[in-house]
């Protein structure tokens, strides 16, 4: 678990980190989709400079995105591998069988790659700058106007935030299962495929049974608290939309027109 | 045949952000056949240096020798095997390993495991369950039926189905209410004596270190404090309340009395202990 940095959390008092998480999960969000408007090395550049610089904003050592990339690094050559040797279109460089290399297929794979690591930047830069109960508040309050078409907002937020904390519990428990599992002589991942399937029963059964104690003991927990549902309960984490998230969302909104302007048609 | 460490370092996620030295420099050694208790604050690596003396950590430099089996950092996870079977080690809460349909079969897990048949495996899960004091009608129902005590029983019944020569115990009495507690830390002892195992025990009782040990380990921050017989660590308080340790509820009684000027020369661990010096003062006072 030691490369895992996508969704984690760093605490911090930047600029990034003092937005408001509601404002990051659409600036994210809608990045994602001005990315695909980008076409050129123009645009890319634009792109690349903005990213760095809300990255540079978070204080945040340029290390753990590396990480972040990292971690999904053989997704990525693959897929630029296969924009590379299957574009066809421009100079030809070499030949062989059906893989080609062009002058359009290099491009294309730069471009797919600068894609790549612009979205994992961005992404990650919302999850280490925000904790995960901003995010669940900032999601419940985003999917709000869901109500209206009878979506249950509230229970899906409380689930989304439960789980959300729970996930680093779970991961300790799973380590020290698997450790005393592996002291009575479980071997994981070695052997044949069937051997492997085996070793995980004693890994999964008192996982479940604990995950399951484990929400007992919470429902009573909420229960005992007065916990009657999401009907007329108030809000301890108040949100508070600042000027520097409109002025966050207007720099994007300048980002789109200068992607619209610089893009070829 | 015992445990040597040498110049042992840990750290936590090398080459990260989030790398943290967890042991530093540890070099000790732990006798065959002693009752070891390793004290120390939370976060001291108490459990740290636990987990590698069966392999489940390896060290970062430095290494580490049990029962002449070496453990550094090159040392490879298929190698461990024999060390499985040579150390037993009863983790915090084991009741969370259960996983078996029956005790019997949750107890018999790990010597099939370790390449026994099936009845000897059985035989030897009989054996165990006994030693542990669990009752016969239990054996054939689920693990999950039982009571948190009992379900601690199966659990460490389990690991001396290994039959190790080593048993490491990381708190064992934890949430265990006080008659459990002493049952436990009695059938511990009885291990100790009757089948001559080695056993290292993590604590925070400074009662159990006391009554029990005959080793202790202070650990403070990733590094080794002392390493010592109990009377020697217990014997100065003031060194103890620098390291945030506590001293046993006998000793700390004793101190009290000292206070008052009732000279007992050396500060007794135990109950019985006291109860004897105390009875000697008051013969040659009445002498």
């Amino acid at each position: 678990m030691d490369r895992f940095i996508l969704g984690r959390y760093i605490n911090g008092d930047s600029l990034v980190h003092k937005l408001d998480a509601r404002d990051k999960l659409i600036i994210s969000m809608y990045f994602i989709v001005i990315i695909f408007l980008a076409n050129n090395w123009q645009t890319y550049s634009l792109l690349l400079v903005v990213v760095l610089g809300c990255v540079g904003l978070s204080r945040i050592n340029l290390g753990f995105f590396l990480k972040g990339v990292s971690a999904m690094i053989w997704l990525i050559i693959f897929t630029v591998l296969l924009q590379v040797f299957f574009t066809s279109g421009g100079t030809v460089y070499w030949h062989w069988g059906i893989l080609t290399l062009t002058h359009y297929g290099i491009v294309r794979g730069v471009y797919v790659f600068c894609r790549f690591v612009l979205i994992i930047f961005m992404s990650t830069l919302l999850t280490l700058t925000t904790s995960p109960l901003e995010i669940s508040d900032g999601l419940e309050s985003l999917m709000k106007p869901l109500k209206y078409v009878k979506v249950p907002v509230y229970e899906i937020a409380l689930m989304l935030s439960i789980a959300l904390r729970f996930v680093p519990t779970l991961m300790d428990e799973t380590q020290k299962i698997m450790n005393a599992q592996r002291s009575r002589g479980v071997n994981f991942g070695q052997g044949k495929l069937i051997d492997q399937i085996k070793a995980v029963i004693p890994l999964l059964i008192p996982l479940f049974v604990s995950a399951i104690n484990r929400a007992e003991d919470l429902a009573i927990a909420m229960e005992a608290r007065g916990y009657h549902g999401g009907e007329g309960r108030s809000k301890y984490r108040q949100q508070i939309w600042h000027l520097q998230d409109t002025l966050a969302l207007g720099l994007f909104a300048i980002v789109t027109v200068a992607l619209l302007f610089l893009r070829t048609w | 045949m015992s445990i040597t460490f040498e110049k042992l370092s840990y750290t936590y996620q090398t080459g990260t952000p989030f790398e943290h030295h967890a042991l530093q420099d540890i070099s000790l050694t732990i006798a065959d056949h002693s009752y070891t208790a390793i004290i120390g604050h939370t976060g001291s690596g108490k459990s740290t240096l636990l987990q590698h003396l069966n392999g489940l950590l390896k060290p970062t430099s430095g290494k580490l020798v049990v029962n002449g089996q070496m453990i550094d950092t090159k040392t490879k996870n298929k190698q461990l095997g024999d060390l499985r079977h040579e150390v037993g080690f009863v983790f915090q809460f084991p009741e969370a390993q259960l996983f078996e349909e029956t005790v019997l079969k949750d107890i018999s897990f790990g010597p099939k495991n370790l390449g026994k048949s099936e009845t000897e495996a059985l035989e030897i899960a009989r054996q165990k369950a006994k030693l542990v004091n669990l009752p016969d009608d239990v054996l054939e129902k689920s693990p999950f039926e039982l009571s948190g005590g009992q379900m601690r029983r199966v659990a460490i019944a389990g690991i001396l189905a290994m039959q190790p020569n080593i048993l490491v115990l990381d708190e064992p009495t934890a949430g265990l209410d006080p008659k459990g507690r002493i049952e436990m830390m009695e059938m511990f002892k009885q291990l100790y004596e009757k089948e001559k195992l080695t056993i290292i025990l993590v604590t925070h009782n400074m009662n159990d270190v006391a009554n029990y040990a005959d080793n202790v380990i202070v650990l403070e921050q990733g590094r080794l404090l002392r390493q010592g017989v109990p009377t020697e660590i217990f014997s100065n308080p003031e060194w103890l309340n620098k390291h945030h340790l506590g001293l046993p509820q006998t000793t700390a009684f004793a101190l009290k009395l000292q206070e008052r000027g009732i000279n007992l020369q050396e500060l007794p661990l135990t109950e019985k202990k006291l109860a004897q010096k105390l009875a000697a003062l008051l013969q040659r006072e009445v002498k």
